[in-house]
């Protein structure tokens, strides 16, 4: 945001992007979920779960001074093997993000932001070889069993940047909630009128950086 | 004849390939085709009917609230349940915002470079664009200095000789005809909409709790506990925040964005001319200011034949006709079956028969409003808005067509704006609107929440039989709808007629072409392998854009590549 009193807090974000709809490409928010659950973080830190937002990417990139993305690449490698790409890699396309929706997209925003004074200093790519990308198929066992080591590698690159990311002593239960096949003949009607709102459970994963004990 | 072939036109969500045969230098036939399906309604088979919005959020990465909303509103239709006060105007707020977002991105980063030439900006006098600028608008974003400084970021461009993602755009193609001046302003406010996108995200990301994927709802309401004496809930503090975030935004979107919409359209008076298409016009209403939803500050509509006299109100969502009027066809569309089916008794069942004109040719179906093809988007909305007199509406329209007179444009009457340009003007005419109308729903939730009103949410009670309904939205690309069938409360069935559809809609059993297709007829195309004047059209209906066109003759071959910014 902007900064008067020409004092700069330093923001990072953690970004999983993707569809949680299909498959494989649903990584990114995967693992910025087991983030979440492993470790936590100062407050300079949000962790956004983005879908495939396309140009729309850029108002969230805005201003930081660190981006760490989680995607589904395109690489040469075996399904469920981690690629840590910089952000020449992925303008010189050695990074090539799953989707061709969101792939030019970030190249763009990024080229929008650095013409406008705004872009992040630096940008890393957490990516992943994807075994299947088909639509309601859920994740891979070969992606899912990566996805702790993705949330490690992330908060092995804040560390690194001497950024405050710690292991939690009792991780969260991650949420998953697009992974359940909770499909029933009917459901149950709230007898107290008073009890709160049913969604799915994905509330708890509301205000990123609060504590979940 | 030649026939152009742009695969994909569609950058973000869904693949969009648009066919256009060209002979003596217009369009003579084109189609449209969307070439991805997902299906995504059948992951909602079975599941819980207050959790559907959490998936059908997903449907698009773009527009992820209004598919959450619609699914709501669906299923409250269904139980004919009322949401409170308070709940409708923080839905409104959030759709406000996400609208003003979705505009901007659309005027600015996805349509403004097929009508402004980067390259001639280094040609520019910033002295003069700031008193051009001036002369009218006040926005404090045009004086010389920011122009310079943006003339200078773009020189140091052009000098590099790598334009990067500026490097495929039609730059020098003949028609691009604005000064180099008009250049610089529109690319200086061009970069300046990044930092609104972002306020207008913030304005979602406040009320939703997470943007883009809105945490807040629930059937019959919202979650945003209310207490004005807690730090933790909605409060005075967190209202002043959307206070001043808007106080900032509503600025831009009036004094940059709605200008710059005028400016363009003064300038390209002739594209006022082309890309009439579907003169059938669908809005719905939206905006409901009561919590029974009886009256709505966007009104919707129905008009047929680009008679404006002959708007039928749409007076609410419980509106019987809409429900009856709508039907999809699936003759052309790669689904099994024919003729056209109700929403609420649709299938999805795929019949994939590659590409053929006159057959099956788009995953798209195509959907009719009693057997008609309709045109939704903001120029619906605003076109059903003024012959409804709509006083905003009429403000603001009034407002455009007289900045466009006075800087020797057209004279032109609402009825023009049926037009390729105009959809480029009613989308910044329903900005402008939508931002008086954000701080308007600003006032009418704190003064409610002021009152002592503080309830939020209704609970539903799901019968044992079998229930059905609509949810109604007027998104940014226009009338939305989700339908669902709900047993025991889960999904038996669920369609979402998205804008999307009405507008890329391919032909149905009586062979009419949709909105898309038509509007391409008779647009110029001055060189084929330049097909800038077909995106200017299929852009302004505001699809996912286009990363790389493919230009194709008769026999298939590829006799161009050019990429599109």
């Amino acid at each position: 945001m902007n900064t008067s009193a020409g004092r700069r807090h330093p923001r990072i974000a953690v970004v999983g992007i993707g569809n949680v709809l299909l498959g494989d490409d649903g990584f990114g928010p995967l693992a910025i979920e087991m983030f979440r659950c492993n470790y936590e973080c100062g407050s300079d830190v949000e962790i956004l779960d983005l879908g495939t937002p396309g140009l729309d990417i850029a108002p969230y990139l805005y201003g930081t001074d660190l981006v760490v993305i989680a995607d589904a690449v395109h690489a040469d490698e075996r399904p469920g093997t981690l690629c840590i790409y910089s952000e020449d890699d992925l303008l010189a396309q050695r990074a090539q993000l799953r989707l061709t929706g969101h792939h030019p997209a970030v190249q763009e925003s990024l080229a929008h932001l650095r013409l406008a004074g705004n872009a992040p200093s630096e940008l890393l790519i957490v990516g992943i070889v994807p075994e299947s990308c088909d639509f309601g198929n859920g994740i891979s066992p070969s992606v899912l069993n990566a996805s702790p080591f993705a949330a490690d590698k992330i908060a092995g690159l804040l560390v690194e940047r001497a950024i405050d990311c710690r292991r939690r002593h009792a991780p969260c239960q991650p949420n998953f909630w697009w992974l359940s096949s909770d499909r029933r003949d009917s459901v149950h009607n709230e007898k107290d009128q008073n009890q709160s709102p049913r969604t799915s459970g994905c509330l708890e994963t509301r205000f990123p950086g609060t504590d979940c004990q | 004849m030649a026939r152009v072939s742009i695969d994909p036109v569609t950058r973000i969500e869904g693949h969009l390939r648009i066919d256009v045969e060209v002979d003596g230098g217009t369009v003579q036939k084109a189609w449209a085709s969307c070439t991805m399906w997902r299906g995504i309604e059948t992951i909602l088979l079975g599941r819980d009917a207050r959790e559907g919005w959490v998936f059908a959020q997903r449907f698009c990465g773009v527009c992820t609230t209004v598919h959450a909303m619609a699914s709501v509103r669906a299923v409250e239709d269904a139980l004919q349940l009322d949401v409170p006060a308070n709940a409708q105007y923080i839905r409104n707020l959030i759709l406000i915002g996400h609208a003003l977002h979705d505009h901007i991105v659309h005027f600015y980063h996805l349509s403004a470079l097929d009508w402004v030439d980067i390259t001639t900006i280094p040609q520019a006098d910033p002295a003069r664009a700031a008193s051009i600028a001036d002369g009218v608008s006040i926005w404090p974003g045009n004086s010389r200095r920011n122009l310079e400084q943006v003339q200078n970021k773009v020189k140091g461009l052009v000098a590099s000789g790598q334009l990067g993602i500026f490097s495929h755009g039609y730059w020098g193609h003949p028609a691009m005809r604005l000064s180099p001046e008009m250049n610089l302003i529109l690319f200086a406010h061009y970069l300046q909409a990044i930092e609104f996108q972002r306020k207008s995200c913030q304005v979602v990301g406040i009320l939703g709790g997470k943007t883009p994927h809105i945490q807040n709802l629930a059937v019959g309401g919202v979650m945003n506990a209310i207490n004005l004496n807690s730090l933790a809930t909605m409060n005075m503090d967190r209202l002043g925040t959307l206070q001043s975030l808007l106080q900032d935004l509503v600025p831009f979107v009036q004094q940059a964005y709605f200008v710059d919409a005028c400016l363009l359209a003064a300038s390209y008076p002739e594209w006022f001319r082309y890309g009439r298409g579907v003169a059938n016009y669908l809005a719905v209403p939206d905006l409901p200011v009561d919590a029974k939803a009886t009256q709505f500050d966007l009104p919707g509509g129905v008009i047929m034949g680009g008679n404006l006299g002959s708007v039928r109100p749409i007076e609410n969502w419980r509106d019987g006709a809409i429900r009856a009027a709508i039907a999809e066809d699936v003759t052309h569309a790669w689904y099994v079956g024919e003729g056209a089916q109700q929403p609420w008794k649709g299938k999805t069942d795929p019949n994939y028969t590659d590409f053929q004109g006159d057959g099956k040719y788009t995953w798209v179906k195509a959907p009719r409003y009693n057997g008609h093809p309709m045109q939704v988007g903001p120029l619906a909305n605003i076109l059903v808005g003024y012959q409804s007199g709509h006083g905003l509406t009429r403000k603001w329209t009034d407002d455009a067509l007289k900045r466009i007179a006075a800087v020797h444009g057209p004279t032109l009457r609402p009825e023009d704006l049926q037009s390729t340009m105009g959809r480029y003007l009613a989308r910044a005419i329903r900005s402008a609107m939508l931002s008086d109308l954000a701080l308007q729903h600003l006032q009418l939730l704190t003064a409610n929440i002021l009152k002592g009103d503080d309830t939020i949410y209704n609970p539903p009670q799901f019968p044992q039989h079998q229930i059905a309904g609509v949810g109604l939205h007027e998104a940014p690309r226009g009338s939305l709808s989700h339908w669902v069938v709900i047993d025991k409360g889960a999904f038996s069935n669920y369609q979402a007629v998205v804008p999307t559809t009405w507008n890329a809609s391919p032909r149905d059993e009586k062979d009419v072409p949709g909105p898309y297709e038509s509007s391409l007829l008779a647009n110029p195309v001055a060189d084929p392998a330049k097909p800038l004047e077909v995106l200017r059209t299929v852009h302004s209906f505001d699809p996912c854009m286009a990363c790389a066109c493919h230009t194709l003759d008769a026999s298939g071959r590829e006799i161009a590549q050019v990429k599109v910014l």
